[in-house]
């Protein structure tokens, strides 16, 4: 099959590992660069220590010459603790992580008391570039049906639009065919704030009245025209606001208050259909 | 017999395929543009098992898609189709032995087959048109997809050759003329 066996398999291998720089690279924010500098440490410090314990030594700190079966038994002691602490740590972190889920499902629920809702964990996401659709695992056995609003802990995640016994599709707010009719909560001003290809955390706020004030830092929340959001439900912050030379034609970046890479719980309205 | 086994080993690996490019390509991304499998998968049916199956995988299985994940149906089932019969015109044009070839046909559906949903989106959906930003995207895609096709290339040809013969037994030599 090949001409030579051997290049292809390196080339294979050189490709794996060139599609996981790119994955790693690409992903990371500044962390990199303590990342590296956690790499660069293995090479460096080891050396550094040596010195500094040279350093010591020369300088007449004498603790080294201690004497080694206490200090034999000591460790011994100090590992058995370690031991233990670790364990208790472990069990604490279990308990810590249970508590946090719990949590933010009592947040989620005091939050949006006047509501009906049923939560929900998110099982599946979309699998193109190009839209953004969410699977939820409650569906018409729990009572939900299409067009019932999503939110999480910090605001609108989107609408469902097709339910299974078990599961339903929601259509995020950030799927560039989503457009929600919403109002910019100190001034009142009703715009449309649309998904985008460019960031999967961004909106496009347009329709923007001409005479109406924007500025950043303003919050979006949904205006309940439409009939199927209901209104006042956080969306999130205009982040900047793009003036064009026509006025008309200007529009706002909104920061969605979802972080919709790390969704993991949502809430689903089930009385919103009949306000 | 031996068919309606390769028929089930494929399905079965579309199953495969699902829940990787759901599970581990959510994340696994380059600069958050995720590769398409799927597409890869239907051409190489379509290339080493002719257009008639090409055509109805592509057509089933983007069919499935749009019913599980889909905004809306029809859209990559339709598309997928075409890539399965757009294989089978590959095939008889270009050679399959060279893996240059191999990923300049990848390529080339991956770009047909995204443009393709998009237009759909845009008319069916009334998705906003943002060229830019979509090229950029289908770019990375396609380096992507352009990755892995080197990467499984042995694979490719393996499996591809293993279906050749046994669903187009009566023109198995044509390649070596």
């Amino acid at each position: 099959m090949y001409k030579n066996k051997k290049k292809g398999i390196a080339g294979i291998i050189i490709t794996i590992i060139i599609i996981i720089l790119l994955v790693v690279f690409t992903n990371s924010n500044i962390n990199q660069v303590s990342y590296i500098q956690d790499i660069c440490n293995i090479f460096v410090m080891p050396i550094q220590n040596g010195f500094t314990y040279l350093k010591n030594k020369i300088s007449g700190n004498n603790s080294f010459f201690a004497d080694m079966d206490t200090l034999k038994a000591e460790n011994e002691e100090l590992k058995k603790k370690n031991s233990e602490l670790e364990q208790s740590l472990r069990e604490l972190e279990i308990i810590k992580a249970e508590n946090e889920t719990l949590k933010e499902y009592v947040n989620l629920k005091d939050k949006y008391a006047d509501y009906n809702t049923i939560p929900a964990d998110v099982i599946n996401r979309d699998i193109s570039n190009y839209s953004s659709t969410i699977i939820i695992n409650v569906g018409s056995d729990d009572g939900i049906k299409e067009e019932m609003t999503v939110i999480a802990d910090s605001g609108l995640v989107g609408h469902v639009i097709s339910v299974t016994n078990n599961t339903a599709k929601v259509q995020t707010i950030v799927d560039t065919a989503s457009a929600v009719t919403s109002t910019i909560s100190t001034t009142d001003d009703t715009i449309v704030v649309q998904g985008t290809l460019e960031d999967k955390s961004t909106l496009r706020a347009t329709f923007i009245p001409t005479d109406a004030v924007v500025l950043q830092g303003d919050s979006v929340e949904t205006s309940g025209i439409g009939g199927i959001y209901p209104k006042g439900i956080h969306i999130g912050t205009i982040t900047e606001v793009v003036n064009t030379s026509n006025i008309t034609d200007r529009y706002a970046i909104v920061q969605t208050a979802v972080d919709f890479n790390k969704l993991n719980t949502v809430l689903v309205i089930t009385n919103s259909v009949e306000q | 017999m031996k068919k309606v086994l390769s028929i089930v080993l494929i399905i079965l690996s579309f199953l495969i395929i699902y829940f990787i490019q759901s599970n581990l390509f959510s994340w696994f991304t380059i600069a958050n543009v995720k590769p398409n499998l799927f597409v890869i998968f239907i051409l190489c049916i379509g290339l080493f098992a002719g257009k008639k199956l090409g055509l109805i995988f592509g057509v089933i299985f983007g069919f499935f898609l749009d019913v599980v994940i889909g905004r809306q149906i029809g859209i990559s089932g339709i598309m997928l189709g075409i890539i399965g019969l757009f294989g089978e015109y590959l095939d008889k044009n270009f050679s399959k032995e060279s893996r240059i070839t191999i990923m300049l046909m990848i390529a080339t559906s991956t770009g047909a087959y995204e443009i393709g949903c998009y237009i759909f989106n845009i008319i069916v959906l009334g998705v906003n048109v943002e060229i830019l930003a979509f090229i950029k995207i289908l770019l990375i895609e396609i380096i992507y997809n352009l990755l892995i096709t080197i990467v499984i290339y042995p694979l490719i040809q393996r499996l591809g050759h293993a279906l050749e013969e046994i669903f187009k037994t009566k023109n198995i030599l044509t390649r070596y003329f």
